[in-house]
């Protein structure tokens, strides 16, 4: 574990966390006709980095995330976790965020965190030991007795990070995850987010459509073009950690943003 | 005054017309008898009706264990899969707008007109609201939850019972409500038309000698068995679906099935 807040762990376990893609293909067979969903798709993420994957709709961006998390097989290639293949979901390895919708509504916050924990059969006590530590990671202390409804859209989120961490994985995955919250709940999150990479020094890969946020998060953003879903520049963001609000009026971070924007605006 | 009082005393109000109204003329006995009269008629023939309530709480109670078995068990089958979906529901949704109260004859022809064919028409009459609500609730489920579950490494049947089970609990009991409020009317109504025991059949036979004080004394019964029912399942729902309010796909399926946009041809 590494307190400090700008850095991967300066000695990680060796290829904890790492994930490489190899000329990873997709194709989904319609009645009409075959969809090409990624082509030639190859990625190498560092263990301990902050990778955010962007492009407009359609390019293929969750779907290759979903395949990282061992939930959708690929056409063609391969895909490593951790130096082996992950053909089915394996929460040891890999935690994924979803959007808010995703927290199970009957049950209240920390039997939403212990869930993964209870589907492997561990004891009641250790699962309600390990929730409450996850809890206090992303700040909600206290809030465990409450459900979903009960809850804001920022909590909840924070809840699925929990949720996501709970069992240790090197690696989280993100969907969209502050997609659906408000403009001010999602730059607190994005700094709570950082707060929680670092204190962890996990593996993050983050999908969005915010090119702000994800520069602003970022080690390294890929970005991507779609029909077909391919891979068309990868930026290193090497602007200072911690990141401030005031780095997202600096001239590095236009610079930056605008190089995304010209390649989504040419494949949109 | 909070609205819980007010209806009390509207429902207190309503009792002491029900008296007044015949007592001073206004209604005569022959279509209203006061309540006192209804209470007293109930009294004098206590084992009477006694008997009848518990052979028609008997036939309720089969035919709610078939109606919600059977309509749960095939709901979830056709909500889960999209074959028997496409081959059952237009035939179900079809056989929803026929008044089933017509197989009832035939029901007395094949099974006799005992406890038996007031089983099989109740059970059938609320077996199709239960069958639908189960399947909309199943097919209502938010795929995300799912796919966060296969995510956390849950099998098929973890999903089964942790996340598709308690997704559906909202609809179901809703379905159960409308499925269990119809095998009453199914099983009462069967009773008045061909049967030779049961509280329909006493305020039936009561009917034809037109002794009105034993009629309402039948109604009473089956009205303090529907409230009885009712308070059941509200209960239930409390308990079960505590977190209904926070999900907007649950409520509006359960609002779908509970406003009526289902409720069959009597």
């Amino acid at each position: 574990m590494q307190p400090l807040a700008n850095v991967t762990p300066l000695k990680p376990p060796p290829r904890a966390g790492a994930i490489e893609v190899r000329n990873v293909g997709q194709v989904f067979r319609t009645k009409s006709q075959d969809v090409v969903a990624l082509e030639d798709v190859s990625l190498d993420i560092k263990p301990g980095r902050f990778v955010v994957l962007v492009g407009p709709s359609g390019c293929g961006k969750s779907t290759l995330l979903m395949m990282m998390a061992g939930l959708r097989a690929q056409t063609s290639g391969t895909i490593t976790v951790n130096g082996a293949p992950i053909p089915q979901p394996d929460p040891n390895r890999v935690g994924v965020v979803f959007q808010e919708a995703s927290l199970f509504p009957w049950l209240t916050a920390e039997d939403n965190v212990e869930f993964p924990l209870a589907l492997r059969g561990v004891a009641k006590a250790e699962r309600r030991a390990k929730a409450q530590d996850a809890l206090k990671l992303v700040g909600l202390e206290g809030f465990g007795k409450r459900h979903p409804h009960e809850l804001s859209g920022g909590m909840k989120q924070r809840v699925s990070i929990a949720r996501g961490l709970v069992q240790d994985p090197p690696v989280l995955l993100m969907d969209e995850p502050f997609a659906a919250l408000d403009e001010q709940t999602r730059m607190t999150m994005g700094d709570e987010l950082l707060r929680i990479w670092a204190a962890t020094g996990k593996t993050v890969v983050f999908v969005t459509h915010s090119l702000t946020e994800a520069v602003y998060l970022a080690d390294e953003v890929i970005v991507m073009s779609p029909r077909p879903g391919r891979i068309v520049d990868q930026l290193q963001v090497n602007l200072p950690r911690p990141r401030t609000y005031e780095m997202l009026s600096g001239d590095a971070f236009g610079a930056l943003r605008d190089r995304i924007w010209r390649h989504i605006r040419k494949s949109a | 005054m909070s609205a819980k009082t007010l209806r009390h005393l509207i429902v207190a109000g309503l009792l002491v017309l029900w008296e007044l109204l015949p007592r001073t003329g206004l209604i005569p006995e022959l279509f209203l008898p006061s309540l006192s009269s209804t209470l007293l008629a109930g009294w004098n023939e206590a084992a009477e009706y006694g008997h009848a309530l518990a052979v028609t709480l008997y036939e309720v109670a089969v035919s709610m264990a078939f109606a919600c078995g059977g309509g749960i068990l095939l709901g979830a089958i056709v909500g889960s899969l999209p074959r028997p979906r496409l081959l059952i529901m237009p035939m179900v949704s079809s056989l929803y707008a026929v008044p089933l109260v017509i197989l009832y004859p035939v029901f007395t022809v094949w099974l006799g007109i005992g406890s038996e064919s007031k089983i099989a028409f109740a059970s059938i009459y609320g077996f199709l609201p239960t069958m639908l609500a189960t399947a909309a609730g199943i097919q209502t489920i938010d795929p995300q939850l799912l796919l966060a579950a296969r995510s956390m490494g849950a099998t098929l049947s973890q999903r089964l019972v942790r996340v598709i089970i308690p997704a559906a609990i909202p609809t179901v009991l809703s379905g159960l409500r409308i499925g269990g409020a119809l095998v009453i009317v199914g099983v009462v109504v069967s009773e008045m038309l061909i049967s030779s025991a049961g509280i329909g059949y006493l305020i039936s036979r009561y009917r034809t000698i037109l002794d009105s004080p034993h009629v309402f004394a039948g109604v009473l019964l089956v009205l303090f068995m529907a409230i009885a029912f009712n308070t059941a399942i509200r209960w239930i729902e409390r308990k079960a679906a505590i977190w209904q309010t926070g999900t907007r796909a649950g409520q509006s399926a359960a609002d779908e099935v509970g406003s009526g946009a289902m409720q069959p041809a009597t």
